[in-house]
């Protein structure tokens, strides 16, 4: 068995591990919170002879162990359930929430990369200058910025002071591809600020940490120009721990996303969640949460994959060291 | 000054609440409560007209003007468009366009025909005859006949479907059908079956679809729905009765209070109901009218009746002579509200005893005489249970704790999701004070006065008192209108004298509407009438 097909089966034995792990505790939360589905969907009205027959109908008066037992059955065989509170199977409804939320991401990921990096790399240039202790207190501002925050901001001065977008009135992929990617774009924008802040820093902060290593002396005693060493040596060694930040970002993305989505009215996954678990619809939640676990999973491998591109060292002890620690 | 120190402590408060960044709610009950009046005794809505005036087709009109559409915002979700299983009250507000019973409720808060053409009641109060009215069509274009009408009835009265069932039709003893006259015989008299009635909307006989895409008879029919986005009706042209205005009409879900000020700024939105004050003066008073109506709902700060220490009557009297509900009004809601002295408001102007609001003024010294004599001479210790997700209940919980603070209470807000609250507080009873508001769907004073019987399943906040059971019985026993309608005023009594909750107010229902827009009406009933609503040319 090759090194790269043991990598391969490990990685699919943790996602398997992690999504069921991730399903039971799911199930055990909503076991352990108060509040039962049947009597939230019926209201304050019901009898409790109605909630009782709901329960039934619900299969809630089941034990723990079947009903988990019973939806993980469905779950391999493609079937996700059926909402409670719309009374329509799960996977109808999340499809077509769960690309906006991946496209979202993915924009919002691209802005983070395309920006953070060069950034980081432009304001180690001004370390201990004057001019750079106004981008600290610009870098510290825009990490705290929280998304609902710069998405009011957004909102108000790209949609309706520019008028460039339409907050609130979100047209749908099938509708207008562009005008929905342009949407996409301003909750993308609102939701990489404090992100992007954290990666130029964190660039910055190992850029700094590389260039005071004894083979960039070294390099540079030998008469290496230091803007080539730079680019050469250091930023190279510098990214392996960028790449694995990123990876968690892509993976956290997806959960961060729910403040913007609420904001600039995009339907995407994390809203749909957020009522899910206040309705106890567990079908919607269960689903929901294991996709965001393999999303994680995903994007740690991800991340792991391309730091051993750039690191060979990593190569050489893959999977022992490496493993799970992007995730 | 001291008042206000008090006012500067209670804003900072609330401003600090509002950085929470909870997804803010506007106050949409999830009650679900069956309506229930005989036409004679309609409450007389004040709230029922208040259509804002459009001075001037502005130029700044909506872009929908032009294509005959609007577009409203909603703060949740819809759950099922299924009328069987429909029951958050906000799918029900805007399903009101779609389903019709025999009967309907008129924007005055009378029960007028609807898919009957005439309803009449025998002498003795036990057999209604409904008759079929001409040519009423289903959405789908099939006409309604007496086999559709006997269908709908039946499954809310005694369908397979136990979840399904309408209580207030439990009072049914049988069906018959003549022709086209539906009679139907009661097994005693009551007052509230025509409201039970209206409730059982008129379905297309096993017709199994109504989930995904429903069908009524209502003047807008169901065009599409995406989960957690929109919903879109569009007119319905062979409608029985007075046709919509608009072609369509779509509700857009912006579960973020910010979102939904947002999406009416840029121009997303035309309308949007239960507003807060503070998100109402966000809009440009050029380009949108605030219309005015109120909740019908009875918000309060409901007391544990059976738990320590609101068991004894003068701690409960001490809490409502420490509050002032106007404070609250001025504090939490910028002074928009009704004051509330009882379990009725003012929509029920037949039942209505406003004398009762004063009954006790704000007297913080009264207060603590009365809890040093309870024996809480330094007050004590409370927690105010309330859903996280019906900011105006929270921020009225904020203020309490302020209040309560003057005479020594130390109480303390604790916020639950709303399923929590329906479990532990509502279900369970465990709690020991709780801001939330009842509501009246119903247009009898019954649901707001039952549910403090001793023994009545949702009588949550365990208020139990021999008088009032006794009047209790006699009410809703009597078949005779005057007599019930003093006996619900001697029951609002008592609930005041006994302090069986704070009362607080009827909440201000604050509607923007786009300018250009009119037609808005105010029902005595959480609905949305959207058939009146249109811009004018």
């Amino acid at each position: 068995m090759t090194a790269a097909l043991r990598y391969i089966l490990r990685r699919v034995f943790l996602l398997l591990v992690t999504m069921l792990l991730v399903s039971l505790l799911t199930y055990l939360a909503f076991e352990l919170v108060s509040g039962d589905p049947a009597r939230t969907m019926l209201g304050t009205e019901a009898t409790e002879e109605q909630v009782q027959a709901l329960r039934h109908e619900m299969r809630l008066d089941r034990p723990f162990t079947e009903r988990y037992f019973r939806w993980l059955g469905g779950f391999f065989s493609g079937d996700l359930g059926i909402s409670y509170s719309y009374r329509q199977p799960v996977w109808g409804l999340i499809s077509g929430k769960l690309e906006l939320t991946l496209l979202l991401s993915l924009i919002s990921f691209v802005l983070i990369t395309v920006i953070s990096i060069p950034l980081g790399v432009f304001s180690y240039r001004f370390t201990g200058t004057f001019a750079g202790w106004p981008r600290t207190v610009l870098n510290q501002l825009c990490m705290a910025l929280p998304p609902f925050f710069t998405g009011i901001l957004v909102s108000w001065g790209f949609g309706i002071v520019l008028k460039v977008f339409t907050p609130g009135d979100f047209p749908g992929l099938r509708n207008d591809f562009s005008g929905s990617l342009r949407h996409l774009f301003f909750g993308a924008v609102c939701l990489s600020i404090p992100r992007i802040a954290m990666t130029v820093r964190m660039m910055r902060a190992t850029v700094i940490s590389e260039m005071n290593k004894a083979y960039v002396r070294t390099a540079i005693s030998r008469g290496n120009d230091r803007a080539a060493v730079l680019t050469r040596h250091v930023l190279k060694n510098s990214l392996v721990s960028v790449v694995t930040f990123l990876g968690q970002t892509l993976a956290e993305l997806v959960g961060a996303g729910i403040v913007v989505e609420q904001v600039l009215g995009i339907p995407g996954l994390g809203r749909f969640l957020v009522t899910s678990i206040s309705h106890r619809d567990y079908p919607v939640v269960s689903a929901i949460v294991v996709i965001l676990a393999f999303w994680v999973v995903l994007a740690g491998t991800a991340a792991d994959l391309i730091s051993q591109g750039i690191d060979p060292r990593l190569r050489l002890s893959t999977g022992r060291r490496r493993i799970g620690g992007a995730a | 000054m001291k008042k206000t120190i008090l006012a500067l402590t209670l804003v900072l408060a609330l401003l600090l609440a509002g950085c929470g960044g909870a997804p803010a709610a506007t106050p949409a009950p999830s009650a679900t409560p069956a309506p229930s009046a005989a036409p004679s005794e309609a409450p007389a809505g004040n709230a029922a007209e208040t259509a804002p005036e459009a001075d001037e087709a502005t130029a700044a009109a909506s872009p929908r003007a032009a294509a005959n559409e609007i577009s409203i915002g909603i703060a949740q979700d819809f759950d099922s468009l299924d009328p069987d299983y429909m029951t958050a009250a906000g799918t029900k507000e805007v399903l009101f366009n779609v389903f019709e019973g025999l009967v309907k409720p008129n924007s005055d808060g009378d029960i007028v025909p609807a898919v009957a053409s005439e309803v009449v009641k025998s002498e003795d109060g036990l057999n209604y005859m409904f008759t079929l009215r001409d040519g009423v069509k289903f959405h789908n274009g099939d006409p309604v006949e007496m086999e559709d009408v006997l269908y709908s009835v039946e499954r809310r009265w005694k369908g397979e479907d136990t979840a399904a069932q309408l209580a207030a039709l439990s009072v049914i003893d049988s069906l018959s059908a003549d022709g086209n006259v539906l009679t139907i015989t009661l097994s005693e008299p009551s007052n509230e079956f025509l409201a039970a009635v209206m409730n059982a909307y008129i379905l297309p006989a096993d017709y199994d679809k109504q989930e995904t895409s429903p069908v009524g008879t209502g003047p807008y029919r169901f065009v599409s729905r995406t989960v957690q986005d929109s919903l879109v009706l569009e007119r319905f042209p062979d409608y029985w009765g007075t046709p919509g205005r608009l072609d369509k009409v779509t509700f857009k879900i912006l579960e973020s209070a910010d979102g939904l000020v947002l999406g009416l700024q840029s121009g997303a939105l035309d309308l949007v109901a239960h507003l807060s004050s503070d998100q109402t003066v966000q809009l440009d008073q050029d380009e949108f009218n605030i219309a005015e109506g109120s909740m019908n709902l009875v918000q309060a700060l409901y007391l544990n009746n059976a738990e320590k220490p609101f068991d004894d009557v003068r701690v409960r009297q001490a809490l409502c002579w420490a509050v002032d509900k106007q404070a609250v009004i001025d504090l939490a809601f910028d002074g928009y509200g009704i004051p509330l002295g009882t379990s009725m408001f003012p929509s029920f102007s037949k039942y209505y005893d406003e004398s009762l609001t004063d009954y006790y003024t704000p007297d913080p010294e009264k207060a603590k005489a009365l809890l040093a004599e309870a024996g809480y001479p330094d007050g004590f210790e409370m927690t105010i249970t309330v859903p996280s997700n019906y900011t105006p209940h929270v921020n009225t919980a904020t203020v309490l704790v302020e209040l309560l603070r003057e005479v020594g209470v130390k109480a303390t807000v604790q916020p639950v999701d709303w399923g929590t609250w329906l479990e532990e507080v509502y279900s369970n009873r465990k709690f020991q004070s709780t801001v939330t508001g009842l509501t009246s769907d119903n247009l009898t004073a019954r649901k707001l006065l039952e549910r403090f019987g001793t023994e009545v399943s949702n009588n949550f906040t365990n208020y139990s008192n021999e008088e009032y059971d006794e009047i209790l019985a006699k009410a809703l026993r009597t078949a005779d209108d005057a007599e019930q309608t003093e006996l619900y005023r001697q029951l609002e009594r008592n609930l005041t004298e006994n302090a069986a909750n704070v009362y607080l107010q009827d909440m201000a229902d604050l509607v923007a509407v786009r300018k250009g827009l009119d037609g808005l009406t105010f029902y005595p009933l959480y609905v949305l009438d959207v058939s009146t609503l249109g811009w004018t040319a």
